[in-house]
């Protein structure tokens, strides 16, 4: 059983304690001592202040801060700070020599070094996970949930102490039993042992406290949080978490009707919900797991925070597991900064639920194509690596920095920073991509449109097929000529009727005499065209009717041309309107009727 | 030295408005590009014409198929 084990720690402590000689360390003394431990959530967090005195000779720099080898063990965040000033001093993990085994020892480097008659003040956090223990550890649904602490109601200390006191803060339920050493006071949830004074170094007395935690023991086993930052504007995170309750086993069945019964449910050991904070203005939020989507969640918005409350499927009872996604879109200008010609991403590293401790963090910072020169800068100390991940419209892949943590506890939620260097040209890749992937098919279309497919090159089909392709490319000019003829036609009428708005004769027969020239030429093109559908085979039909077309265009233009110049004379000659009219009205006439007739065969030609 | 935040080099509001135009541009092009491809002969046709028109649509069709993925939140 776990706790006959701790116990069996706790007498070999005082017994090899007791049995070495402790050999004389630096002649540090520690004035004051006060420490708080808070115990209301699932782990227990240690506030120590120490006022540190040296009363000796020598000026000392480092100082040992130790713990029992079973809260050692269990350290999942540890800080030390100077009140004035305000400096937070870099610890390490050390092995002198002469600590028994069962302490594990931690030294703090002083910011400067103590001389004689010197004091400093320091202010230790520790978080430790896994020390407040379900005592009995299976229980049945309706039972409340009993946890214990072991701890030192003296201070741990290689130094002398002179005064020193504990406080401990357990939530507000019931307290089962804890230890009565002499100056011990329960005032209503805070107990509290000492002050003891003058104390030898090492002195060391056990106590337990049993109490009731309602506290949701919520641990994630594995969480995956994934990062990926795109310069188009976001930053999506995804967090993928397996969760069970590491609180009391349930013992025997669990009653869903005992579970929602009223006016006294069972069950109390069990939580429903988790509280995330996401950073303000998170969008698109989605909750999931492998079934779907989950709908039992809240959101709710303010300038400051976005608060995100999920209800899983199922209530967790101790020993149960459940896994989920959480996923949400940040915009960009809120995390990623330039300095320095580098650009940097400034981003929380931990979980954002409050009150839950990861046994195994893995967050993956995945930044755009073409970033290189990556760092990481981080408070605490991390397990780093790189990856690629291929994503959309990548060459290359995409620059994954994985960062790995065991034991994270919500004190690590603090901001990290990743380096890299990026210029915006690369951002054009990715149309540029896109757009040559549409260039390749307007491609093959046009290759297709030009490829000869045909199988055989003298089959009569084949043959047949490529003198009519030859002959719509001349009717389509002789229409093109033909429209240019209708034209001049029309030009002429135009100087018609300019000649009987203004009167000026010498423009309508300039008009008349470069409209003729131009309807030669024109005509001349047409010959050999005409020579080509008369001679091909294939036109038989149609030739005909293009050869009546011509004709027909022909007599218009003599028409057309007789009829200005009647009326060119008859200005000349000045006489009436009148005159003019009945003069040229037959021709007229005429004029109209194969103008139709032209526009008919002109028609009939475009169908073919 | 204070760090100056980064931003896209477009706004975001802007998507989906672009989105529309330049995709509505780019299939009108291609609309043109395929009705000369059916309605000339063999003989008739200029590459010249051809390329230039597919150059063209396939730009903004690009352009447009980008806004549109990054409007409907697949921030590529």
């Amino acid at each position: 059983m776990k706790q006959s084990s701790v116990v069996v720690d706790l007498l070999l402590l005082l017994l090899t304690i007791s049995v070495l000689t402790t050999p004389a360390f630096s002649d540090l003394v520690l004035s004051k001592v006060e420490r708080r431990i808070d115990v209301t959530s699932q782990f227990a967090r240690v506030t120590k202040s120490l006022k540190v005195v040296n009363p000796g000779s020598e000026s000392v720099s480092e100082f040992m801060l130790t713990f029992p080898k079973f809260l050692g063990n269990n350290l999942a965040y540890l800080s030390v700070k100077t009140k004035r000033p305000l400096a937070n001093l870099s610890v390490k993990k050390a092995d002198p020599k002469g600590i028994p085994d069962s302490i594990s020892v931690y030294s703090v480097a002083l910011p400067k070094t103590l001389s004689k008659g010197d004091s400093l003040t320091l202010e230790v956090v520790a978080t430790f996970t896994n020390v407040l223990q379900p005592f009995p550890e299976k229980i049945t649904q309706g039972e409340i949930h009993l946890v214990m602490l072991q701890e030192s109601a003296q201070y741990l200390s290689p130094y002398t102490v002179e005064s020193q006191s504990l406080s401990i803060k357990l939530p507000n339920a019931r307290i089962e039993s804890y230890s009565k050493l002499e100056n011990t006071k329960l005032q209503g949830s805070e107990l509290k042992y000492g002050p003891y004074k003058n104390l030898p170094p090492f002195s060391y007395s056990p106590i337990v406290v049993h109490f009731e935690s309602k506290a949701a023991f919520a641990v994630a086993e594995k969480l995956v949080r994934e990062i990926e930052v795109s310069h188009w504007g976001n930053v999506q995170v995804t967090e993928h978490y397996n969760v069970v309750h590491r609180g009391a086993q349930l013992k025997g069945e669990f009653s869903r009707l005992d579970f929602q019964a009223r006016p006294n449910p069972r069950g109390v050991s069990a939580f429903r919900h988790l509280l995330a904070r996401l950073p303000p203005r998170a969008h698109s939020i989605y909750y999931r797991d492998d079934i779907g989507n989950i709908s039992t969640s809240e959101m709710q918005s303010d300038s400051k925070k976005t608060e995100l409350l999920i209800e899983p499927r199922f209530p967790l009872f101790g020993g149960w597991k459940t896994f989920f996604t959480i996923g949400y879109g940040l915009p960009l200008s809120d995390f990623l900064f330039a300095s320095e010609g580098k650009r940097f991403v400034n981003i929380s590293f931990g979980s954002p639920m409050i009150d839950l401790v990861t046994e195994k963090i893995i967050v993956q910072v995945v930044l755009p194509e073409g970033s290189k020169d990556i760092s990481v800068t981080t408070p605490f100390a991390v397990k780093q690596s790189q990856e690629i991940k291929y994503s959309h419209l990548d060459i290359a892949g995409r620059p994954v920095v994985v960062l790995e943590k065991n034991n994270v506890v919500p004190d690590h939620n603090q901001h990290i920073q990743v380096y890299y260097k990026f210029s915006n040209i690369n951002l054009l890749s990715e149309p540029l991509m896109l757009i040559s992937g549409f260039f390749v098919l307007f491609i093959t279309c046009i290759i297709y449109t030009r490829a000869d497919f045909s199988i055989s090159k003298s089959s009569p089909t084949y043959l047949a097929k490529l003198q009519w392709d030859e002959v719509v490319a001349t009717l389509q000019e002789v229409q093109s000529i033909i429209q240019k003829c209708l034209a001049a036609h029309d030009k002429l009428e135009a100087s018609l009727r300019d000649l009987s708005r203004t009167g000026d004769i010498q423009t309508c027969k300039a008009a008349r005499k470069s409209t003729d020239s131009l309807l030669k030429d024109l005509s001349k093109e047409l010959k050999p065209l005409l020579a080509f559908l008369q001679s091909s085979p294939s036109a038989s039909h149609i030739s005909p009717k293009v050869e009546e077309l011509v004709v027909k265009e022909k007599e218009l233009q003599e028409k057309l041309m007789a009829k200005h110049t009647t009326v060119v004379e008859g200005y000349e000659k000045k006489s009436s309107g009148r005159d003019i009219e009945n003069r040229i009205a037959s021709q007229q006439q005429k004029i109209i009727a194969l103008r139709q007739e032209i526009e008919d065969l002109l028609e009939f030609i475009d169908e073919i | 030295m204070a760090a100056k935040p980064i931003a896209s080099p477009i706004p975001v509001a802007l998507y989906p408005t672009l989105s529309v135009f330049t995709l509505t541009i780019g299939l009108v092009i291609t609309a043109i590009f395929f009705i000369y491809e059916t309605t000339s002969s063999r003989k008739n046709r200029s590459l010249g014409k051809e390329l230039a028109t597919s150059a063209v649509a396939s730009v903004f069709l690009g352009f447009g198929s980008l806004f549109l993925l990054l409007a409907s939140g697949v921030y590529v």
